[in-house]
């Protein structure tokens, strides 16, 4: 055979080969674009698809009888400029509702956040390692219930008819005679943070018992050669181990503050206790679904949009504070 | 100090062998302190069985009971025979598998195509993802694209926007990627597609990151009651916890009782803690069993070192 025959052949085999190899990685890339599409297609339908439904908040809601479209409200629907946010600012439930928000977030970062904190510690200082796991098995438990079963044994347990007024009504008749956990404001927010933290205090260690187990053995073998007692050791060694995870776990809650938890207050409240519980969700909620001016929906929008804008910016911060403290944000 | 130098040496004398402590004071209070909370979060549920299974009368007459004065399966027997409830029971449990294995396919299928650091526009769609953890249409306009939809009024939309958890499916991306590259690309070379090795390769080998997130998903299913509220008014079809929520909310109306009646009747407490028990026994049976699943979910994708 000629060289230039081999040559030919080999040129053809060459091409062939880069043919097949770009076929494959074309190939390739489209496959992962079909693996994605799916879940890309539901986000984008039910997540993005809405978002033009937020221009109804500088407009007033005229529903379109008989046209088709999914955003055939919005044409039909008349702009009215910056009104809806004017009436909101002057609105006083709107600012109630505000107002609840942050200082039950705050309430609950107070008194709830340092209880899974502590517990941990507490967890971790247990030798007997069955009635450790019995005990995590009970108090993680809460968490995987919803707020309507919570809901309905707080409404149980403190309501009219239930076994706590019953303990205190035989104390002393006189505390019961008036008085309903649920419907009284003093005691409502009180609830809410309790119940909050029965139900996420427990599940709150998890974190905090992952991080104490990575710290090293040395340090404490160390200390209790020095002669470190036990408390000496948690405050000096576990505590400050474990501080940037708090400092992380601390911002990310501060940055959540506007999401006082909707699906809790939404099955404890009720109209008495409005001026201490409504929250901003609730508060949209209300507006939209039990309106006295029918079909508000341009105002609920707008409650919406204000909420969401600010919740957005304390999350993005937040999340960008936190990772300065080494959280390996998502974004 | 006396008893910390004790302490020491004993720590000391036995640091080669398995460690012997004698029971501190710290130890006892520990328990104490620790067993007391443990009373504390399951008296509520304590209380809420032994209201189901005491006859209503006696509950009124003693609310506050240590234990059950007088036993009886009445209230259970109401809530089995109750049509709305058993239906609402059946929703729930379809909703929990349909829903979940809908979750599920589609943050496999998500995670594993992000694991492809040459997928085209890879930055960009995690960013699209990401992004709607952040931010979103709020109530209105999704309640308005729904109605668009067609999914008022329809069983579907308990399912169907559930889609997939950002934050899980990215737990599970990162999971895919830590598997050693040897093993894909073997069996590249042996010829198998990106789908084979996904199903036949991946997915096994992270058999139990799967089965954590299956069993989130699941709860989430079976927990889910804001969508069945929002958007069915016929509560044939609605799940067990909006069926629920209703028989507990005093000042709701229930159109159709739960026994055919017109008349909306008032449950007896007795009834909404069966009600309660019902719901919550099927969790409170498998938790135990399932709860490492349960608590990997949280460490895998946090705390990093």
């Amino acid at each position: 055979m000629a060289s230039s025959d081999i040559k030919s052949i080999q040129d053809a085999q060459k091409a062939k080969r880069r043919k097949l190899v770009l076929k494959r990685i074309w190939q390739l890339k489209w496959i992962y674009l079909f693996m994605l599409l799916p879940g890309l297609a539901v986000i984008i339908i039910f997540r993005y698809l809405p978002l033009p439904g937020i221009a109804l908040a500088w407009k007033k809601f005229t529903p379109t009888f008989g046209s088709k479209g999914l955003y055939s409200y919005l044409s039909s629907s008349k702009s009215v400029g910056w009104k809806h946010f004017q009436t909101l600012w002057k609105e006083a439930d709107f600012w109630n509702a505000t107002r609840n928000t942050f200082l039950i977030s705050l309430l609950k970062l107070v008194f709830g956040f340092p209880f899974p904190v502590i517990l941990a510690i507490l967890i971790n200082e247990m030798t007997l390692k069955r009635y450790k796991k019995a005990v995590q098995t009970i108090y993680t438990f809460p968490h995987f219930l919803s707020w309507v079963v919570v809901s309905g044994m707080v409404l149980n347990l403190f309501g009219d008819t239930g076994a706590i007024k019953s303990v205190l009504g035989h104390i002393n008749p006189d505390w019961t005679s008036n008085w309903n956990f649920l419907y009284n404001s003093k005691s409502f927010r009180p609830l809410l943070v309790i119940s909050d933290i029965w139900k996420e205090g427990g599940w709150g260690t998890i974190l905090y018992l992952a991080a104490i187990a990575g710290i090293d053995p040395s340090l404490h073998e160390a200390a209790i050669v020095d002669g470190a007692n036990r408390f000496q050791r948690i405050i000096r060694i576990t505590l400050p181990e474990i501080t940037s995870l708090i400092i992380i776990m601390l911002i990310l809650q501060i940055g959540n503050m506007m999401n006082a938890n909707f699906d809790q207050i939404f099955n404890l409240y009720s109209a008495p206790v409005f001026d201490v519980g409504d929250v901003i969700d609730t508060y949209i909620y209300r507006k939209t679904f039990q309106s006295s001016t029918a079909m508000d929906y341009g105002f609920s929008t707008a409650v919406g949009l204000f909420k969401n804008v600010i919740n957005f910016i304390l999350l993005i911060g937040a999340n960008r504070i936190a990772k300065l403290f080494g959280h390996d944000g998502i974004m | 100090m006396a008893k910390n130098r004790k302490y020491v040496q004993e720590e000391t004398v036995s640091a080669g062998a398995h460690m012997v402590r004698h029971v501190h004071v710290f130890d006892v209070i520990l328990f104490i302190i620790l067993t007391l909370l443990a009373l504390v979060i399951i008296y509520p549920f304590y209380n809420t069985i032994l209201v189901s299974i005491v006859p209503q009368a006696v509950y009124t007459r003693q609310p506050f009971m240590l234990y059950p004065k007088q036993v009886t399966l009445e209230n259970y027997k109401f809530v089995f025979e109750s049509p709305l409830l058993l239906r609402s029971m059946l929703n729930s449990v379809i909703l929990a598998v349909v829903g979940t294995l809908y979750n599920m396919i589609l943050t496999v299928l998500l995670a594993y195509s992000f694991t492809k650091r040459d997928m085209p526009g890879r930055n960009f769609f995690r960013f699209i993802l990401v992004f709607t953890m952040y931010f979103g249409g709020g109530l209105v306009p999704t309640y308005l694209l729904y109605k668009a939809l067609g999914l008022v009024g329809n069983w579907w939309v308990m399912v169907l926007p559930t889609g997939v958890s950002i934050t899980y499916m990215l737990i599970v991306s990162s999971n895919m990627s830590e598997l050693p590259a040897e093993i894909e690309e073997s069996a590249k070379i042996d010829g198998a597609n990106d789908v084979q090795i996904l199903f036949k390769i991946v997915l096994p080998l992270i058999k139990p990151i799967l089965a954590t997130f299956t069993i989130y998903y699941a709860v989430e299913r079976w927990n889910e009651w804001y969508s069945a509220m929002l958007y069915l008014k016929d509560n044939k079809l609605w799940p067990l916890q909006q069926t629920l929520r209703q028989i507990i909310s005093s000042a709701n109306v229930i159109s159709t009782s739960l026994n055919g009646e017109s008349r909306p009747p008032v449950y007896g407490d007795s009834v909404k803690m069966a009600c309660i028990v019902v719901t919550v026994f099927p969790l409170m049976a498998l938790y135990p069993f399932l709860q490492r699943y349960f608590l990997t979910g949280l460490t895998l994708g946090a705390v990093k070192g």
